[in-house]
């Protein structure tokens, strides 16, 4: 087998692996993590009605994987009766922050402009992050509906970070180190972080210098963390097909491993 | 009418007034990072402007930068383009974004003389204005001003995947001989790096996101690691001012090194301190 | 002269924005934002219409390309298509533009993220062989890793998970403090480079 044949065959390999799992459509209960278990203690013990940044950081296509995420996130929030900003600095987290937060208020009959807002995206990231450390309500003068921010009455006691219990950023990326570098360094709000399983080791240094207060990551972090909420959600369905694929890369690494050692052998 | 009263005070009578004044315009809280900046500066200011600072030192050589001139007479001898692209992560404020248009000023030079296509996708129209006027100049440099082709520059998608998608297509259907994956990348760094190395091209990648270096080393011919990125233009241009400021990072790990130690010993002997968590 | 002003322009701003970042003044931080934010939108505006023109004049070339042909259509059509339904129904709620961003952008978005966890199967398959010792620990680490993410149905014990915990949080931590610590380092000195106009590459001219 050619080197052409042996990548087609792995490639069907995982498009067969995931199909079949995700047609299964079994929910799993994962066992919960120290990280997943620390951020949900970080948010659970936030006084009541705390207003909170939730910023949503990330491409519309992670959404398989941070869908998952936001949802428990906001879950959690509303049910602590959070006073929640939602805002933007990837343009396409947009829409998709906004249809969230409209879906999860709805669930916990939270009211748009008492008991959340959403402010829409700001460009040039580095610039909204600090331009909102001096003033929310000028860094957005109009929230993504066009009502003007100075008539919201979720606001009209917000100005600044100071008044902001802490930031949860949702992201598939390295934005949140932006968080972390200016709304932490420079105006010293409380960041935590809900991101994409791939970028879990790149924000381990800040988990332990304190920079980053708590952090759950990819599809099992959801799971887990619906797990500790007492509800269901796709995180955990998801999570099977996710663990299956997995293992499939073990597997192929073993034969990969196997191939080698032989050929070697060989000479 | 309102009447106001006046009152002056000196701070040479009332020292006191000083300090206040200090704590109004001046962020105390940063002053460590404050610190920090300022003998980074110093130290730079030392091995680039001082004698003494810029003799007796060499670079180490570093493969992925000796492969350059291979990769090119590569593409010459089977006449195919070169592409380089910066990555998705970055743009033009960003440090490695600069590292990698120098090592795009190298490479556009040396294309120029062996008669090369060299293509430049990028998600950024900043970094396409400045990478044109960067390659153009380059063309200059080497003597072939007409060789330079404008539209091989291109601004393709801001959107990450829409502009994986767009560099993976031009791999794909262009087979270059040569990639350079150089810049900021994030997730889209093994999409590019598997669809070159499918398309049997040899890569040269190099990026300040740790999490991706695994992709390239995997996936790539060689791999710049993080300020090996940063090294580049010196080590490219041989410039001793350049030479001499990457000497400055190496003075500066050292000073870091011993803060860390220092730390370490204080931390064991006094298990209360806490000056190092500034 | 073309070359000396952009580099005081550069070096001026470089200076005035470090001293700006460590000062509290309302004025000092309102000039800041207005440098990076606004000044920078401007730029940004700019640019992004060179871009725009550069991709149609590209594309505008290769559409007689047969085999290019399909791909150059569909890009100029959504480049065209997307800002006439944003200005004609809006972006907001149910408008066509948010019909065809969910229904037709985020689809192939993911389509092509997706296409990363075929490369990650087609990469480990090849590439990552237990060729020296070093390469073996990576390797072991890295299916402890996965196996801590695939524990579905509570296989492996607490010690197991805290074992992979404990690779993720010391040795692997500590490899990538390394290398960030020279990545800052890399990235301060090239910036105190262009500031002191040491490294000029960046303006397209001679070094």
């Amino acid at each position: 087998m050619n080197s052409t044949q042996s990548r087609h065959l792995a490639f069907a390999g995982l498009f067969i692996v995931v199909t079949v799992t995700m047609l299964l459509d079994i929910s799993i209960v994962a066992t919960v993590s120290n990280e997943t278990k620390r951020m949900f203690d970080y948010l659970d013990n936030l006084p009541d009605s705390s207003v909170i940044i939730v910023s949503f950081d990330h491409e519309a296509s992670s959404l398989p994987e941070m869908k998952p995420l936001g949802l428990v996130m906001l879950r959690h929030l509303f049910a602590k009766d959070h006073k929640l900003i939602g805002v933007a600095l990837l343009a396409e987290g947009t829409g998709v922050g906004y249809r969230l937060m409209q879906e999860t208020a709805k669930e916990y009959n939270k009211e748009y402009g008492r008991d959340y807002v959403f402010l829409g995206f700001k460009p040039q990231f580095i610039a909204a992050i600090l331009s909102m450390g001096e003033s929310i309500k000028g860094t957005f003068p109009e929230d993504y509906l066009g009502n003007a921010t100075s008539q919201i009455e979720l606001l009209s006691d917000v100005n600044n970070y100071d008044d902001v219990a802490a930031v949860v950023s949702l992201a598939d990326g390295s934005l949140t180190t932006h968080w972390i570098e200016y709304g932490n360094e420079k105006y010293g709000v409380q960041i935590s972080a809900a991101v994409a399983a791939a970028m879990l080791t790149t924000y381990d240094p800040y988990i332990s210098s304190g920079q980053l207060k708590a952090m759950v990551g990819g599809l099992r972090g959801a799971a887990e963390y619906e797990n500790l909420l007492g509800i269901g959600g796709s995180g955990a369905r998801s999570m099977l097909a996710q663990s299956s694929a997995h293992l499939y890369i073990i597997l192929l690494i073993i034969i990969g491993n196997f191939t080698y050692f032989r050929s070697r052998k060989k000479g | 009418m309102i009447a106001y009263e006046f009152k002056i005070l000196t701070v040479l009578d009332h020292p006191a007034l000083l300090t206040i004044a200090i704590n109004e315009w001046l962020d105390l809280a940063q002053l460590p990072t404050f610190l920090a900046a300022v003998i980074a500066i110093l130290t730079v200011l030392y091995t680039t402007f001082h004698r003494k600072g810029r003799e007796g030192f060499k670079i180490r050589e570093i493969a992925g930068l000796k492969a350059v001139e291979e990769a090119i007479g590569r593409a010459t001898e089977m006449a195919r383009p070169i592409l380089f692209t910066p990555g998705w992560g970055g743009d033009i404020q960003r440090p490695t974004t600069i590292a990698a248009l120098n090592i795009l000023s190298s490479v556009a030079e040396k294309t120029a003389e062996y008669n090369s296509q060299l293509l430049f996708p990028t998600h950024d129209p900043v970094i396409m204005s400045v990478a044109q006027e960067v390659i153009a100049e380059s063309y200059n440099r080497a003597g072939y001003p007409e060789r330079f082709n404008i539209d091989d520059t291109t601004y393709v998608s801001p959107s990450q995947f829409g502009y994986a998608a767009a560099v993976e297509g031009m791999i794909t259907r262009l087979k270059p001989a040569s990639i350079f994956l150089l810049g900021t990348f994030e997730a889209e760094s093994l999409i590019l790096a598997e669809t070159g190395n499918i398309a049997g091209s040899i890569q040269i990648a190099g990026t300040d996101s740790t999490i991706q270096l695994a992709f390239f080393i995997v996936a790539c011919d060689y791999t710049l690691i993080g300020e090996e990125l940063f090294a580049a233009s010196g080590y490219l241009s041989k410039d001793k001012s350049i030479m001499a400021s990457i000497r400055a990072q190496d003075i500066m790990k050292v000073i870091i090194a011993a803060v860390i130690i220092l730390a370490i010993i204080s931390a064991l002997v006094v298990p209360l301190s806490d000056w190092w968590k500034f | 002269m073309a070359r000396l002003f952009p580099q005081i322009i550069c070096g001026f701003f470089g200076v005035v924005l470090f001293v700006l970042y460590f000062l509290k003044a309302p004025s000092a931080k309102s000039l800041y934002l207005t440098i990076t934010s606004d000044y920078w939108q401007i730029i940004f505006a700019f640019a992004l219409l060179v871009g725009v023109a550069s991709f149609i004049r590209v594309n505008i070339k290769k559409l007689s390309i047969l085999s290019e042909s399909p791909y150059v259509i569909t890009g100029l059509l959504g480049l065209f298509a997307m800002p006439v339904m944003a200005l004609v129904w809006g972006i907001k709620g149910d408008s066509p533009f948010m019909w065809v961003f969910e229904n037709v952008q985020v689809p192939l978005q993911a389509t092509v993220f997706a296409l990363l966890a075929f490369f990650v199967a087609s990469a480990s398959l090849r590439g990552f062989k237990a060729r020296s010792l070093p390469a073996t620990i990576l390797l072991i680490s890295a299916l402890i890793a996965l196996l801590s993410r695939s524990d579905i149905f509570g296989w492996l014990g607490n010690s197991a998970l805290e074992f992979s915990e404990w690779i993720r949080s010391y040795p692997s931590m500590s490899a990538r403090r390394g290398i960030l610590i020279g990545i800052g380092l890399g990235s301060v000195t090239t910036s105190l480079r262009i500031i002191l106009g040491i490294e000029r590459t960046w303006l397209g001219k001679d070094r």
